[in-house]
């Protein structure tokens, strides 16, 4: 064995890793050689001295509380969409099958009719949000972060949002989740929650100028004038989508959903600022 | 029906948090302090759960999340800290000349060296290898894993992680040897 050999198994020696064949040419060759035993002597002392000196560090407890908490408030890509949607605990299979396929049959009759738009680009806030709703519905549209606490998604929406971003605690609430996006220039805000027993709730936000100026994206009159004089206007899509607009701040909201509308108005009502 | 999203919370726990004690020692020695390793091994079990679906079961998890993290101190938390100063290898050449002239055997050396030097000088030396390096030394030296292992978490082939432990551990040593000088415990050449 020569140097160059031998300092090429040093650290194999040093981790006890030779077999008993290099293990007898490595000590002669160690024997012999001064400037080679020295650099494996120092190699030994180093790792020995890291080992003894370097203690492990320990996770602290409130580390790992902090984590599985951040965990069970994540969402999981494994989940998917839908298997969210359809998360409740004791859900029966066969409603969660039916239900599954009248989304699937959604998906496919919204993409033959729309093309798959992944979010509405209509001028009236009201299309958009019933678009919205049904593209939410069939998969389409998927929020960019869910959790099951509403500050995680109001944090995450209002970065960078011209407007007060809205996401409360309702009751019954299993999670809800949030989109960004713009149309026609205007910075949009959507906002989904899954109300246990009840069903989705999509909310349409923008910024309440925006939508009365109607340059970019607004809203038919009679619903403009309703909303200017009550502060509130709602109204029922043929399909059965109740669709509610309200004023929060200086924030436009529409909810649409198949929650029946009284219990939809209380929902919203009860935690309206 | 037993909750799907709870099924997932518990499955990924079960995996995964055995392993925080590793990455988190891992992420201080990469991060320097335990804000900044806590952030991220945050951001480490977020990312692995999010991809949950993409870890093939069966397979080494520790491996899996230990590339998660590498790969995230990599992408955010290298940018902000400044890679300590590459060393030149005569330098240590040199330096090793110097430490058989200056002693008789290698435990004599041993306690010349690390005898009065503080943890926090190990530690710091340590902290300042180049990450490459730092990287096996940690999960050798300290962690105790095999070089087969090793191989796996940083994805190099056995022979590197061989090379770069002797290029580490040389490194090392020649830095703690500066400390040395620099107290006095050693002779200044």
């Amino acid at each position: 064995m020569d140097c160059q050999e031998f300092r090429e198994l040093i650290s194999d020696a040093v981790d006890e890793r030779l077999g008993p064949g290099y293990r007898r040419t490595f000590a002669d060759h160690a024997g012999s050689c001064r400037n080679c035993r020295n650099e494996f002597e120092l190699e030994r002392i180093t790792k020995q001295v890291i080992r003894t000196r370097v203690r492990p560090a320990t996770a602290p407890a409130e580390v790992y509380e902090s984590l599985r908490s951040t965990i069970r408030r994540s969402p999981s890509n494994s989940q998917g969409w839908l298997g969210i949607i359809f998360g409740g605990e004791f859900l029966n299979p066969a409603v969660a099958l039916v239900a599954l396929l009248v989304i699937v049959v959604g998906a496919i009759s919204l993409l033959q009719k729309n093309n798959a738009i992944p979010l509405s680009t209509e001028k009236n806030i009201i299309a958009q949000s019933i678009n919205n709703y049904t593209a939410t519905m069939a998969g389409i549209l998927k929020p960019e972060l869910v959790s099951h606490d509403p500050d995680d998604i109001k944090d995450y929406l209002s970065k960078d949002t011209p407007f007060d971003v809205s996401v409360v605690t309702l009751d019954g609430c299993d999670w809800c989740g949030g989109v960004l996006s713009n149309v026609n220039g205007v910075r949009l805000v959507h906002v989904v929650y899954k109300i246990g027993g009840e069903g989705i709730l999509y909310v349409y936000q923008v910024n309440l100028q925006e939508a009365m100026r109607g340059e970019r994206v607004g809203l038919p009159e009679h619903a403009k004038s309703v909303l200017a004089k009550t502060g509130w206007y709602c109204e029922q899509t043929p399909e059965g989508c109740n669709v509610v607009l309200w004023r929060h701040k200086n924030t436009l909201c529409a909810a649409v959903s198949k929650i029946e509308k009284g219990k939809m108005i209380a929902l919203l009502s009860d935690k309206k600022p | 029906m037993i909750n799907p999203i709870k099924g997932l919370h518990k499955e990924f726990e079960k995996e995964a948090i055995p392993h925080t004690d590793i990455l988190y020692n891992y992420a201080l020695r990469m991060t320097g302090n335990a804000d900044d390793a806590h952030d991220l091994l945050q951001e480490t079990f977020l990312k692995a759960y999010r991809f949950w679906d993409k870890y093939e079961k069966g397979t080494n998890v520790r491996a899996w999340l230990f590339r998660i993290m590498k790969n995230t101190y990599i992408n955010v938390y290298r940018k902000a800290v400044k890679e300590p100063d590459t060393v030149d290898y005569n330098d240590i050449q040199n330096f090793y000349n110097i430490i058989r002239e200056d002693s008789t055997d290698a435990n004599d050396l041993q306690e010349k060296l690390f005898g009065h030097l503080l943890d926090d000088d190990i530690t710091k030396a340590l902290e300042s290898l180049p990450e490459e390096f730092r990287t096996v030394v940690i999960l050798c030296d300290i962690e105790g894993l095999t070089y087969e292992e090793i191989a796996e978490f940083v994805e190099c082939p056995v022979g590197t992680v061989r090379s770069r432990l002797h290029r580490g551990r040389k490194l090392l040593y020649s830095k703690l040897f500066e400390y040395a000088k620099k107290r006095g415990f050693v002779g200044k050449d």
